[in-house]
């Protein structure tokens, strides 16, 4: 890529950042709008809003982050992107590749969560355009995010000669390796806690799934404190509203686990442990399954398609391990889950 | 008195029940089966604990989810007592779960009971087909060993060799309508009344294979049919399976029956609708309603909550099935029900949280691992 391409692409990103910017600030008037529109929109409590527009909206990228995103997304004649609901703060992202690829962006915002994508415009007009539905034609790319159904869905019913970027269903997991102290623990487990709570545990690369290298007895009592973390963070930031088929399979889940194994209520969540064998996916709505095995990355290589984010507590060569085993995951340290770096899309399984 | 002796106990008893002695009733039980599994089931003096059931009522019997069977045994006995084990349906062997049985009688007094009840309408010799695979042994699915168990006793001829390929009329290459032919003419030809028991995904093979046309089953016929699709055939509502079943046979749409059943539970509900069956005489059901045996109860029940709904509201089904003395007598299903006079309709299965942007759905996960909920 050329420095003047280079920097020309560079040039298409900062009225975007600024517009984020704008819009993580609480103190302005846009940042206002978006605090209560979100919070309608997302079902997030105010509080879980701001702190996802806090701690996860990218407002001063690192520019080697942005120079990666740049010269690793591909250009096209015209760039579409489809958004999916929940994680609002992807739409930066999403939009910022689109922008790197083109200077002709066209999103297509989620029906039920717009706000986001229509924020960002606002503060940087004629940067790229909404419309209602996209209509990709030969040369274009299409970047989409969403459940695998949407993924299937559109990739159906695209036009030939469209390269098409699916970003699928997916979820979290977080491995905790290795000998620490209690205070690294707590610290460790705060972190994730975070991880867990952010937009209510609804993106993929929320955490559902803690496995920890340790005896059943230890792992019971992470869980524990896991749970009372969870409990005090909801305190400071209540979980947002539910649906009704949400809640059932929170009652379900919960009593599964009953039955299986240890339930630790976490404020309106639960952390539920088992050993190695079958377990069951916690649903979203800040839940956390801890399981204790004695090889993590053997556990988790079945469900490698399915991993977007891996938060690794342990040696540099436990983490190296991973990364190097679950190249399509998001390998990174607990409390880091749901802010991946600038470089690129928010994971790696892009097909 | 010991474990064994408890379970053989509470056998009799819910057998005599079934055979319609009252000294002891439902509710009663109900509470001393689940007060059993309390003792020596660890899983379900959690969940007791964790819901503080006082199990001084059947409503306050902890359903145990079905899901409960795929992670873990759900069993008070050891494996090595297993008399039956039943598989549910799923795409692994690691992911599917089991149903173990420590006494087989009643399993099978109890699916006689009301299965004669709901299936036989007159009194003569039955001829009894299954448009499903051929039995396993030993049998892995609930739905099979049931059928076995119809075909043996409704024909009143033993000894009956129930594995042949003539009563089973599924196999890799899809439904013998030719086999299905020959034992309308076998049933007409004896004055048998033909019975085919038949799944759902099945019968829409029929017609597919019949491509229009019409195969004449025998005048009194009548035709079981269970089950969902579970993607092996294209879906058609149940009114307009039963009509076009109904047509293709010629025969009238009540001689076509709907039973409800899981590899979880021991007991069956059925719709009352057979003319002149036990069960239609005496509740006079319509279809879509499902008639439960007296030994078996469903209380809907709020999905969020797990509390029991007003009568006459939409909730999902806690099941308690006085069959299931050394499993859990109360199973939570995900299935929408509401109680009307006679019974209860079913209005499916309740969907999982739908996918919301990226996040995994449970039921994606249990697809990806081999999962399959329900069914049998």
């Amino acid at each position: 890529m050329s420095d003047f391409e280079f920097e020309t692409r560079r040039a298409r990103l900062e009225p975007l950042f600024e517009s984020a910017r704008s819009l993580a600030d609480a103190s302005t008037e846009r940042g206002k709008l978006a605090r209560e529109r979100l919070a309608a929109s997302s079902g997030l409590s105010a509080q879980g809003v701001d702190f996802a527009l806090h701690r996860c909206l990218e407002t001063a990228p690192d520019e080697r982050e942005i120079a990666q995103l740049i010269r690793s997304t591909p250009s096209a004649q015209v760039a579409h992107v489809l958004l999916s609901a929940n994680v609002f703060v992807a739409a930066h992202r999403a939009i910022a590749i689109a922008l790197s690829a083109s200077e002709q962006v066209r999103v297509r915002a989620s029906r039920r969560e717009p706000e986001m994508a229509e924020l960002l415009l606002a503060g940087a007009p004629g940067s790229f355009q909404l419309v209602p539905e996209l209509s990709p034609r030969s040369g274009d790319r299409l970047w989409a995010y969403g459940s695998d159904e949407t993924m299937d869905e559109v990739a159906v019913a695209l036009p030939a000669g469209v390269a098409l970027h699916a970003h699928g269903s997916g979820f979290g997991v977080a491995v905790l390796d290795g000998s620490h102290s209690d205070s690294e623990l707590s610290a460790l487990l705060a972190a994730l806690a975070e991880d867990i709570a952010l937009f209510d545990q609804r993106g993929c690369l929320s955490p559902r799934v803690l496995l920890v290298n340790a005896a059943p007895a230890v792992a019971d009592e992470l869980a524990r404190e896991l749970a009372g973390q969870l409990e005090t963070l909801e305190k400071l930031v209540p979980r947002g509203t539910l649906t009704v088929a949400e809640l059932s399979e929170i009652a379900k889940f919960r009593d599964t686990a009953q039955f299986t194994g240890e339930v630790f209520e976490a404020g309106l969540g639960y952390v539920t442990r088992s050993n190695a064998g079958s377990w069951l996916l916690p649903p979203t709505g800040r839940n956390m399954h801890v399981l204790s095995c004695s090889d993590a990355l053997a556990t988790l290589l079945p469900y490698r398609p399915l991993l977007t984010s891996c938060a690794v507590a342990g040696a540099p060569a436990v983490r190296d391990a991973f990364r190097r085993a679950l190249p399509g995951a998001r390998v990174c340290g607990f409390g880091e889950m749901q802010r991946p770096p600038f470089d690129g899309p928010v994971d790696r399984r892009d097909t | 008195m010991t474990r064994s002796a408890r379970s053989d106990s509470l056998h009799a008893a819910v057998r005599r029940f079934a055979a319609g002695d009252r000294a002891r009733s439902f509710a009663e039980l109900a509470l001393e089966i689940a007060e059993f599994q309390r003792e020596f089931s660890a899983g379900f003096a959690r969940l007791c604990a964790a819901r503080r059931a006082s199990l001084s009522n059947v409503g306050d019997i902890p359903g145990v989810p079905c899901d409960a069977f795929r992670l873990a045994r759900v069993a008070l006995h050891p494996e090595a007592e297993d008399r039956l084990r039943f598989s549910t349906s799923g795409t692994t062997s690691g992911a599917r779960g089991t149903h173990a049985m420590r006494v087989t009688e009643t399993y099978q007094e109890l699916a006689l009971n009301f299965g004669r009840a709901a299936l036989l309408s007159n009194d003569r010799p039955h001829h009894v087909v299954a448009l499903a695979p051929r039995l396993d042994d030993p049998p892995s699915s609930s739905l099979g060993h049931m059928m076995a168990l119809f075909m043996a006793d409704f024909e009143r001829r033993a000894p009956l060799e129930v594995r042949t390929a003539e009563r089973w009329l599924i196999d890799d290459r899809g439904v013998d309508l030719a086999g299905l032919e020959r034992a309308a003419a076998h049933a007409q030809t004896r004055g048998e009344t033909l019975l085919v028991l038949a799944t759902s995904f099945a019968l829409v093979g029929v017609l597919d294979a019949l491509e229009g046309r019409t195969l004449p089953l025998p005048a009194g016929a009548v035709v079981m049919q269970t089950g969902g699709f579970k993607g092996k055939s294209r879906e058609l509502e149940p009114a307009e399976l039963r009509a076009q079943v109904a047509r293709s046979f010629l025969i009238s749409e009540p001689q076509i029956v709907s039973e409800y059943g899981m590899t979880e539970l021991t007991s069956q509900l059925y719709e009352a609708t057979v003319p002149g069956s036990a069960l239609e005489r005496e509740r006079r059901g319509a279809p879509g309603v499902y008639a439960e045996p007296p030994w078996l109860r469903v209380v809907p029940v709020d999905p969020t909550t797990l509390e029991p709904v007003p009568s006459g509201e939409i909730g999902i089904a806690r099941i308690i099935d006085l069959g299931n003395v050394d499993s859990a007598v109360a199973i939570q299903t995900q299935d929408r029900v509401r109680r009307v006079e006679g019974g209860i309709v079913l209005l499916g299965r309740a969907a999982g949280a739908p996918p919301r942007g990226c996040s995994l759905a449970i039921e994606e996960f249990m697809s990806h691992v081999g999962h399959q909920g329900g069914g049998r």
